[in-house]
């Protein structure tokens, strides 16, 4: 391995595990617009992530795909959610249907679990990006976590995002990024999504008074 | 696999099927009168049917059509699911011209917010158009996606507190579904790349086909696991299925119609289309195996919960996973048969349920309720329609004469006569029967039917005191038709038919398609 690799490498790497460390902060946060903000960072950190590995191997649409991040997931989505919350009556959740402390702890489980479920596959990826994989899988699995263990509806929609933060990392660190049309359609679903949730959270509001998904009982068994 | 005469011949049924749906949409935007609305809307899906049956033409003496450089390909398999899209569709657009009109009469709907559900509609036919035709697994995803932001405001279309809270969970859960099928889709990429080695095309199906024996088999498991979770959340398996039964109820019913009968076909055919990749590169006990066991769940358990309905579209939704469930399980079961019964049920069970949506809509305007106990004596009320619910629940449970019957009768018996390869049956690397065979087949078949019966006896006593007895105070009585009665004829007629004789070109479309799932 020569001596630039090795660095870009290492620089990917640490990268990566900074779009992990972001999503351990999501779950640690119980103010609603700072949720927002460390998603915001992390998109920053996918699209650093994005540009480096553009660079290093000299595959140009990826940094194509880190400006559409940084348009998408630093400014316009972070700005719709910004709107969303500024409408709401509150900006701290109270009250999840899992704790602080056991999430995190959970979400550490969720690390080391991603890590055994890409054990085999690993060694077939570039050098360059190897570990991301499983630091995508990880991230994926935490954001599911975080839409488990909220309740408002802002904060499950930043899982989401995050979810798809991870996929994103996935196809950067896996395959050098997907097809331009595929990646085009992703950023247009993503922002598509954002602008409904910020719909519906705005129309919960009007009809239920709370966005606090936990109110939705209305339909059961 | 790539035919070059299907690139040099015109290709005009394509572009309808893609384009039409688009104008159509953006035409409703802009048209504020109710009957022209619906006039557009007809003569989009009138076109559309007829741009399908030309394409199935060509698909069934050229084999497939590949076109737009390579981004449409159509073979037997997505030309078949296209009819079940363009024949649900007109009849759900000759359904709505009465049911949207009555809605509106009766100021549950505000006139203007016509165009709105217009465009909704089309942009989600559109997205299915797409996801059944795209060539890129990629294109697929983005396409079944689209379908989901179509429609979860078409589903909270009432504005109601609840339809508001379906309309929300389904868009929470199926989006994190499909983010999940999304993961599986960039490990198959994963490995095809390294394969085909050409980026652009590497997740095209005509040229995975070609290679998916060489691609590596754990990269490949994981992301069958992965798709299998995420678009199985949009097909509805239990357990992914909570979002389902809440949308049904909420939904209009003509939208439920499409919900059930065509929404959940696309997500089974994108199904189709990754096990028939990753059966290549593995024994197809692996994927079998897996849909074998997602269907049985899906089928055990909506028997019971249609036991406990109080409400007949819930009613209706958990028939909708039980027969999600039978087709997966002749999927399962594979082979030419299992295959082709699952297909033909997923075009019997299209009809079935837009029947059932269709009549739970009639009764809904009549009645005003969605209680089993609130609807008395539809007989009495609202004959032609209380026949059309009996035939619609009668073919729900697998009566013959009706065609459900007959591709039942086909997974049942590709069930009961299945090899197993090997002697243990590996689910993952955590649970493992081992049981002899012929054990095991007479037991799935065993539970099967005891499942089959608890079903019918609990769909036919609450339809059946639905239709009998005398209707309540203040309903009125009887039934005039309208425009929104051509549907339900249609499907009766082709409920019966097609139980009694498969038409030839249909016959042949079917054979074809589980070729193109069943390589060897």
């Amino acid at each position: 391995m020569s001596e630039s690799t090795h660095l870009g490498s290492q620089l990917v790497n640490l990268c990566s595990v900074l779009l992990l460390l972001s999503c351990f902060a999501v779950v640690a946060q119980r103010r609603l617009s700072a949720c927002v903000d460390l998603f915001a960072l992390q998109s920053f950190f996918l699209a650093t992530t994005a540009a480096l590995v553009a660079f290093l191997t000299g595959h140009r649409h990826i940094y194509l795909a880190a400006a559409l991040t940084v348009v998408v997931k630093v400014i316009v989505l972070p700005r719709i959610l910004r709107k969303v919350i500024e409408r709401l009556n509150v900006s701290r959740e109270l009250v999840m249907n899992i704790n602080i402390p056991a999430g995190l702890l959970i979400c550490g489980g969720l690390v080391v679990v991603a890590f055994f479920i890409t054990q085999p596959i690993i060694p077939l990826g570039y050098l360059l990006t190897r570990d991301s994989l499983a630091i995508a899988l990880a991230i994926i699995l935490i954001g599911f976590f975080t839409m488990i263990a909220r309740k408002k509806a802002v904060t499950q929609m930043v899982g989401f995002l995050v979810m798809e933060n991870g996929v994103f990392l996935g196809t950067t660190a896996a395959a050098y990024g997907m097809p331009l049309i595929v990646e085009l359609g992703v950023f247009f679903d993503v922002l598509v999504a954002g602008l409904i949730a910020g719909i519906y959270t705005h129309r919960l509001q009007d009809a239920f008074d709370s966005v606090d998904t936990s109110e939705l009982t209305a339909l059961k068994e | 696999m790539t035919d070059v005469s299907g690139i040099e011949s015109p290709m005009w049924p394509v572009i309808v099927l893609l384009a039409g749906p688009v104008l159509a949409g953006l035409l409703s935007l802009v048209i504020r009168r109710a009957r022209v609305l619906h006039a557009v809307n007809l003569t989009t899906m009138l076109a559309l049917g007829v741009a399908e049956t030309v394409l199935t033409r060509r698909v069934l003496a050229e084999g497939s059509v590949t076109t737009l450089g390579t981004l449409v390909y159509v073979d037997a398999l997505s030309d078949f699911i296209l009819i079940i899209i363009t024949a649900i569709g007109l009849s759900c657009s000759l359904y709505m011209w009465s049911y949207m009109d009555e809605q509106v009469a009766r100021g549950v709907i505000a006139p203007k917010h016509l165009g709105a559900f217009f465009f909704l509609f089309h942009m989600f036919l559109f997205a299915m158009v797409a996801a059944t035709m795209a060539n890129s697994l990629g294109v697929q995803w983005v396409a079944v996606e689209g379908t989901t932001l179509a429609t979860t405001f078409l589903i909270a279309f009432f504005r109601r507190r609840e339809s508001l809270e379906a309309g929300w969970k389904y868009l929470i859960l199926c989006s994190v579904g499909i983010a999940l099928a999304l993961f599986g889709v960039v490990l198959t990429y994963y490995s095809s790349v390294r394969v085909l080695g050409d980026a652009s095309s590497a997740l095209n199906v005509t040229e995975l086909i070609g290679v998916a024996d060489r691609l590596d088999p754990n990269v490949l498991k994981l992301a069958f696991l992965f798709i299998l979770v995420g678009y199985g959340t949009k097909v509805g398996l239990v357990p992914m299925h909570t979002w389902l039964p809440d949308a049904y109820t909420e939904a209009p019913a003509p939208i439920a119609a499409m919900l059930a009968g065509v929404l959940e076909t696309v997500a089974v055919y994108t199904l189709l289309r990754s096990k028939a990749i990753v059966d290549q590169a593995l024994p197809s006990e692996f994927t079998g195996n897996l849909l074998l066991v997602f269907g049985f769940v899906s089928f055990m358990v909506a028997s019971l919960f249609i036991l406990l309905q109080h409400n007949y579209k819930r009613l209706f939704a958990y028939s909708s996973i039980e027969h999600m469930g039978l087709a997966m399980i002749g999927f399962g079961v594979g082979g030419l048969v299992g295959t082709f019964g699952g297909l033909f049920h997923l075009l019997n069970h299209a009809l079935a349920k837009a029947l059932a949506f269709f009549v739970a809509g009639n009764i809904h305007r009549r009645h005003d309720t969605l209680e089993i106990d609130g609807v008395r004596g539809l007989a009495k009320s609202q004959p032609v329609t209380a026949v059309a619910t009996l035939i619609a629940a009668f073919a729900l449970v697998g009566l013959p004469p009706f065609s459900p019957f007959v591709s039942e009768l086909l997974v049942v018996s590709a069930l009961s006569a299945q090899n197993f390869a090997s002697d243990t049956m590996h689910v993952g690397r955590f649970v493992a029967l081992t049981i002899s065979d012929e054990m095991r087949s007479v037991g799935l078949v065993a539970v099967f039917l005891l499942f089959g019966v608890v079903l019918f006896g609990g769909m036919m006593s609450k339809i059946g005191s639905m239709v009998w007895g005398s209707p309540r105070e203040g309903v009125a009585r009887g039934e005039s038709w309208t425009v929104g009665h051509v549907p339900l004829l249609v499907m009766v007629a082709a409920l019966i038919g097609l139980g009694f004789a498969l038409p030839e070109p249909v016959r042949m479309l079917l054979t074809r398609a589980v070729t193109v799932i069943v390589q060897r």
